[in-house]
């Protein structure tokens, strides 16, 4: 159970001291209750505190590496069941899975490690690849390993097969697929030489948990759950129940799930690798190469695992409102969701076009970020000029919120040519405002 | 069965016979008596109190009235059935100057017990008598000076201006070697440091007044006390908008301001100006047999105030306050004089500014803790300054947290279209008539109503909420059936008072903006103390006292400021009203220096909290941004009051 | 080892709602839809059944849409220039019940005229939405819900500036109210307060969170519909009623599904994607507790219909 700030409070040595670098002990306390700073900081807390800060500290749901040549993935450490609670930490590992005996390996493999694709400025591709071993496994991994340097799975049940191929992965942590009730032992003890995750597989969570114990006592620390599951309810409730025991610190299952979308078939991938992605996976394994599926799948994780702590934004830019026309208003506003809503929303009901220019004050209201000064004339000159607004109207026609009047004589002067009004302060005078001065 | 009933009213007596449960308001009708009820028979405002002298009455609700006056016989006229014959008194309405049980009253100012001077005072009189110089002593004027404070005081080392060096001599003659030097001691316990304040000719009365400046910097009102520091006593109080107004209602716009050309020196001025202006006004206030007081007479001004509020004073740079991560230049300024500062005081004066915590809780909230005893207390206590930072503490004699949050100048009076402070002419308390929706108000001094003070708005957004002139979300019912609802330039708006009963002969009203303004301000009030207490996982119902400071006036209602979800729904016995907390706190930093050091280890011991951190001020403050709250669960005494006014 | 699994016991429920009104209530729909009711968050069947499976709507227009995507163009063809025709079409598709969009060029009476013809083409429940000004939603709404009187049609959009005249005439003629707040937990509620002291039968009311599209800002209507679900559950009343969602508007607006040219290569093949936008979209705001998703292409009907086959009976 996480402690609160007084909690932590009571446990320090309550001298604010300054030492940690914060003002006071209580300040400290509360930087550690929001897990942002370590409890090492403090030199004078008691061994006692130490221990039993350390018991509310340790994550419920194993943090797991797959390693390779530069390239690493890692998943679990997870504290919540829902995202707004915290955050979603760490994105799950999107793998495809390719087969041993496919003569087009080698080609398939390197078109998959080239996929490429930008979303607002952020560079996403393929974790990864799990390699079944319908085949020569250890020649697989070979050719895999010439012409990709992410991290791999291992699909096998063979002892010696898995342990000559991860001879070949020196330095790396890969991970094997799967251990079960018959042949753990020889699993466990070929990941444990190779330093490799084990993914942990059976029909039921009692089974299941039995496993993972079991091969714990074998020296086995990382693992992965298979939790089995007909279909997306089904398996939906499992990693439910796996996260849900989980945080409530059950260990047998405090591990990652690893989660096979195709397994009913391709025509239901996307919606599988989606559901999985949303609900606790930390590795989804697709069968299918196809930007046309991954960019949105891509999306779908980078969506449900930002901070949603962080205020809402939407995207900087020019949001055409009514169809507007060159002799249409510009209106200018922040990128804090809400305060765009209010403004979108109230001239989008009166009829009126307009060109709302949307800049980026952090996520910030309009008063809030002109006072943090992340709203002024340079920043608003700056959008302007950015989203060529003056190509996009004829009369160079600015119009500022009421609240920022005091912005116009700078931007004036930031923008040459532009007449700047000062319009309402609030969002719902806008359509008067609009009616009345602007004609 | 009937009753007879025998009322006393206006010196006369009318008697009337009734059926059983007949309300007294009903009959005191009937026997020609016409008891006003604001509300409109609600059991709401408690204005129809009448005297049940003798006889039997059922109370159906006692809610307005305390044990106290239930045992005098008080009962509601609205509220109270017959069960007997009775003998009923009905007080002159507009004599009714008794509070209600909701109302909080500021405590009047009273000299602290343990006040002792000169003892517990820096600043002193010293009377000395040197030896007149001779040809055999030619000890220059201010080595003699300074031997006489040696000897006769044991005062080893004496500092001294040029300006007043320069006085000296004629000063000394002019007394014929008797003066009265007016000293400052930085620590009483320790005689190293003195520093000569003023030199005067002749023996002074011991006791004679000392004048001191007890002085509150805030953002919308600056509040001033004049204080004799030989008795303690406040001799004056004054209080004015402060002139920076003008140049933005809140701290960011000032600081922006300052940042702009000549900016900063227009803004230090315009205090300045306010202030002066202040200890003229309280100089003229006070009459003593020895003649005028005038403000260079006052030797010590203590100055309380947020950070910005301090900077600009002193015309420090402000900007990087408003800028991430928020550091001030000072929190806390060194000794300064009244000259260097730019007081009109004596230039000598001692001017102490009171130390602050971080770029939003500044000298301010120190001084409000010291004034409101929160660093001594036992049990969790919530410390709430309602003005325009809103500043929060939370704490007890263990921890302290504070944060801060732009509430805006709305409950000072300012930023509303008929706002004023609470002074003369002010509406500081109104009641809606639930049926009729005509309003009742009370005007501060009795006179013409010239606008609404913080309490009045208070009252007004209570009583609109409740009688349906507004919905949850603030929204004007245009459709209420009142002339007094209407559409008006900024939206619908309610008439308060029409213009033939104002001062100014225009209709007084609460317009749509009005109301916006007083929701975001109690919204980021109540998410401010909320957050805080999330933060540092202590539950709102745990705490033991709730301590409101702010510029409302005398009193706050805390019934209707909790119906509108400023302050949280508890007992109203667990909230205390100490009206300006600030400038009280300074006024006993005046006074005492021990209590003066205290401020100081207020301020090294509380954690600021910056509330901005994450999104849940944001949470807090758009669930709050309804009446009372989107979470009525929050308020059970205000679902049962919204209940019983559907019914 | 048997392993205990935790349930979560809640006090509160989803309220269960009901679109649409047979010749029996006093209308003319061959069926009624039925959802909410729920009693878990979403699909949890260890803990208890899901007693009525999400809705799917699809979308028409009263006329047609210019602004559309070819894509939705190709797949509806000519029906799109008849809501009677549009309507038959959608429900061929799958659909459970329809949307219907007005749009500012009609007058009171071409919003009459298309909504009697939608009733007489299926015999499927309806949401009607007005343009979404103010005004013209009101004058619209206003003939439409006295047209249609008792035949309990959803009438939106109902928001915090403009929801008294929709709610009176929806009181007055029997039908439900879609009340839209932008992605804030607190705002939806305030507005299903607003509402529900109007007088309005809590039975009518669908409330609509605004979800954003996979991309853009998805996943802040995603987290505010699972707050808004659990508050339900914890007992909340305000926060109790049906979700109604628009993925296929919201999806069909971004560049992703709405352009075939001049984009990145890695975004792959432009139908296919388009129709993944959507389907991904209504999907994840299955799982957080969507009662009625509104689709445009039968497609991704199709292959959402699938999934919520699998989610309700586990």
């Amino acid at each position: 159970m996480a402690l609160s700030g007084i909690q932590i409070y009571k446990l320090l040595p309550q001298t604010n001291c300054k030492e940690c670098g914060f003002p006071t002990c209580l300040a400290f306390a509360m930087k550690l209750a929001a897990k942002q700073v370590e409890l090492g900081a403090c030199p004078y807390v008691s061994e006692e505190s130490k221990k039993q800060l350390a018991e509310s500290a340790a994550p419920p749901i194993r943090l797991v590496t797959l390693k390779a040549d530069g390239n690493e993935v890692k998943v679990g450490n997870e504290v919540v069941m829902y995202r707004h609670e915290k955050t979603f930490y760490n994105k799950p590992g999107l793998f495809l899975r390719v087969k041993a005996s496919d003569p087009d390996l080698a080609k398939k493999v390197t078109q998959a490690d080239a996929y490429k694709v930008n979303y607002v400025g952020m560079d996403f591709s393929l974790n990864g690849y799990a390699i079944e071993a319908d085949g020569d496994l250890t020649a697989a991994v070979k050719t895999v390993r010439e012409v990709t340097k992410r991290p791999l799975i291992l699909i096998s049940n063979d002892a010696a097969a898995l342990d000559s191929s991860l001879s070949l992965l020196a330095g790396e942590t890969a991970l094997i697929y799967a251990a079960s009730e018959s042949n753990y032992e020889s699993l466990a003890e070929v990941a444990k030489k190779h330093k490799a995750v084990l993914a942990v597989k059976a029909d039921t969570l009692d089974a299941l948990a039995d496993l993972t114990q079991k091969i714990q006592t074998k020296g086995v620390e990382d693992m992965v759950l298979d939790l089995g599951g007909k279909n997306l309810g089904d398996w939906l409730m499992r990693s439910t129940q796996v996260r849900r025991l989980a945080l409530k610190n059950f260990r047998p299952l405090g591990y990652p799930v690893i989660f096979f979308a195709a397994q009913n078939g391709v025509e239901k991938e996307a919606v599988y690798a989606a559901q999985a992605i949303a609900k606790y996976a930390g590795f989804v394994v697709i069968d299918t190469f196809a930007p046309e599926m991954i960019y949105p799948l891509l999306v779908l994780r980078e969506n449900l695992y930002t901070d949603p702590q962080k205020p809402i934004q939407v995207q900087p830019g020019v949001y055409e409102i009514n169809s507007p026309k060159p002799e249409s208003p510009v209106l200018v506003t922040t990128n804090f969701s809400i305060t765009y809503f209010a403004v979108a929303n109230e001239v989008e009901g009166s009829g009126l076009p307009a060109w709302l220019v949307v800049t980026d004050a952090e996520g910030m209201s309009v008063l809030t970020a002109w006072a943090a000064g992340k709203f002024d004339a340079e920043r608003i000159a700056k959008a302007i000029k950015g989203f060529n607004v003056a190509d996009k109207v004829s009369k160079k026609r600015l119009v500022l919120p009421g609240h920022v009047a005091v912005l116009s004589g700078e931007v004036e002067e930031e923008l040459p040519g532009w007449e700047v009004r000062v319009g309402p302060r609030e969002a719902v005078d806008l359509p008067a405002f609009m009616k009345q001065a602007l004609n | 069965m009937n009753h007879s009933l025998t009322f006393t009213h206006d010196e006369k007596q009318a008697s009337v016979t009734v059926p059983t449960n007949t309300l007294l308001a009903d009959a005191a009708r009937l026997a020609g008596i016409d008891i006003g009820q604001p509300c409109g028979g609600q059991g709401r405002c408690g204005r129809c109190a009448v005297q049940v002298t003798e006889g039997q009455v059922r109370r159906r609700s006692t809610l307005r009235l305390s044990e106290a006056d239930v045992a005098q016989g008080y009962a509601l006229a609205c509220q109270t059935v017959v069960e007997g014959d009775a003998a009923i008194y009905v007080p002159p309405q507009e004599k009714i100057e008794r509070r209600l049980t909701t109302d909080r009253v500021v405590a009047e100012v009273t000299v602290p017990e343990d006040y002792e001077y000169p003892f517990s005072q820096t600043v002193r009189r010293v009377h000395l008598t040197l030896t007149p110089p001779s040809m055999d002593d030619q000890t220059d004027d201010w080595a003699r000076l300074q031997t006489a404070f040696r000897l006769q005081r044991r005062f080893e080392t004496v500092t001294c201006s040029l300006p007043l060096l320069r006085t000296i001599g004629s000063t000394l003659r002019a007394g014929d070697w008797n003066v009265t030097a007016i000293v400052e001691i930085s620590r009483p316990s320790d005689h190293q440091t003195i520093r000569l304040i003023d030199l005067r000719p002749g023996h002074e009365d011991e006791y004679s007044p000392l004048w001191g400046a007890a002085i509150d910097i805030g953002t919308t009102t600056v509040t001033l006390w004049l204080v004799d520091l030989v008795t303690g006593q406040v001799k004056a109080q004054v209080a004015e908008y402060n002139g920076q107004i003008a140049r933005g209602e809140d701290v960011i716009s000032r600081i922006i301001y300052a940042s702009k050309n000549g900016g900063a020196d227009e803004l230090r001025q315009r205090v300045l100006d306010t202030i002066n202006e202040l200890l003229e006004r309280a100089c003229k206030r006070v009459k003593l047999p020895q003649g005028k007081v005038t403000p260079d007479q006052i030797v010590k001004a203590t100055i309380a105030g947020n950070t910005t509020m301090m900077h600009l004073f002193l015309g420090i740079p402000a900007a990087s306050i408003r800028l991430s991560p928020f550091i001030p230049a000072v929190n806390h300024p060194p000794a300064l004089t009244g000259r260097e500062v730019g007081l009109n005081v004596n230039p000598e004066a001692a001017v102490d500014c009171l130390p602050g915590v971080a770029s939003y809780v500044g000298a301010d909230i120190t001084a409000g803790v010291l004034s409101s005893g929160l660093d001594s207390a036992e049990n969790v206590t919530l410390f709430l300054d309602v003005g325009t930072n809103g500043e929060t503490v939370l704490g007890n004699r263990d921890w302290l947290v504070t944060c801060a949050c732009s509430a805006g100048p709305a409950f000072e009076g300012a930023g509303v279209v008929n706002g004023m402070r609470a002074t003369t002419g002010a509406i500081e308390e109104v009641w809606i008539n639930s049926d009729t929706l005509e309003p009742t108000y009370r005007v501060i001094g009795g006179g013409k109503p010239k606008g609404i003070c913080g309490s009045g708005l208070i009252a007004l957004l209570s009583e609109a909420f409740l009688t349906g002139v507004i919905d949850k979300g603030g929204n004007v019912k245009l459709d209420a059936p009142s002339p007094r609802v209407r559409e008006g330039a900024h939206g619908g708006e309610y008439v308060v008072a029409w213009g033939k009963e104002t001062e100014s002969g225009e209709d007084i009203v609460l317009t749509r903006v009005d109301i916006d303004n007083l929701l975001r301000a109690k919204a980021a009030i109540y998410a401010g103390f909320t957050v805080l207490a999330e933060n540092v996982g202590i539950p709102l119902e745990s705490v033991d006292k709730v301590l409101v400071g702010g510029s409302f006036g005398k009193y706050i209602n805390v019934e209707k400021a909790v119906q509108i979800g400023l302050l949280p729904d508890m007992e109203w016995s667990r909230f205390e009203f100490l009206g300006n907390t600030s400038v009280k706190g300074a006024y006993l930093a005046l006074l005492d220096w021990r209590k003066r050091e205290r401020i100081s280890e207020i301020a090294k011991r509380m954690t600021y909290i910056e509330l901005s951190a994450d999104n849940s001020f944001y949470e807090a403050f758009t669930s709050a941004l309804f009446l009372p709250h989107t979470d009525l669960n929050k308020f059970p005494s205000v679902a049962e009051a919204l209940e019983k006014s559907n019914s | 080892m048997p392993i205990e699994i935790p349930k979560d016991k809640w006090p509160g429920s989803i309220r269960t709602v009901t679109i649409g009104a047979t010749s029996a209530e006093g209308g003319t729909r061959a069926k009624t839809v039925t959802v909410g009711g729920g009693t878990t968050m979403p699909y949890l069947h260890f803990e208890a059944p899901t007693p009525n499976k999400p809705a799917i709507a699809i979308e028409i227009k009263s006329r047609k849409p210019e602004d559309w995507s070819p894509l939705l163009a190709e797949v509806w063809g000519a029906a799109m220039a008849d809501p009677a025709q549009w309507a038959k079409k959608a429900e061929e598709a799958g659909a459970d019940l329809l949307v219907l969009a007005l749009t500012v060029e009609d007058s009171p009476e071409d919003a009459v005229k298309a909504v009697k013809s939608v009733l007489g083409a299926t015999g499927l429940p309806l949401i009607v939405w007005g343009p979404g000004q103010a005004e013209k939603d009101n004058e619209l709404l206003v003939a439409v819900a006295e047209a249609a009187k008792g035949e309990r049609l959803v009438l939106g959009i109902c928001e915090d500036k403009n929801y008294r005249t929709i709610v009176a005439t929806a009181m007055a003629n029997g039908h439900l109210v879609q009340a839209r707040a932008p992605m804030d937990v607190n705002l939806s509620k305030q507005l299903n307060i607003l509402i529900s002291d109007m007088g309005m039968p809590k039975d009518r009311i669908l409330m609509d969170p605004t979800t954003g599209a996979l991309g853009y800002g998805m996943e802040y209507g995603y987290s505010v519909m699972e707050r808004l679900r659990l508050a339900a559950l914890q007992g909340d009343a305000m926060t109790q009623f049906p979700m109604i969602v628009t993925p296929g508007f919201e999806a069909w607006k971004t560049k992703e599904a709405k352009v075939g040219e001049g984009i990145p290569e890695a975004w792959g093949d432009w139908k296919a994607r388009a129709i993944h936008w959507e389907t991904l979209t209504a999907l994840a705001l299955v799982e957080s507790g969507a009662d009625i998703v509104v689709l445009r292409h039968p497609e991704s009907v199709k292959r959402v219909k699938d999934a919520i086959g699998e989610l309700v009976v586990a």
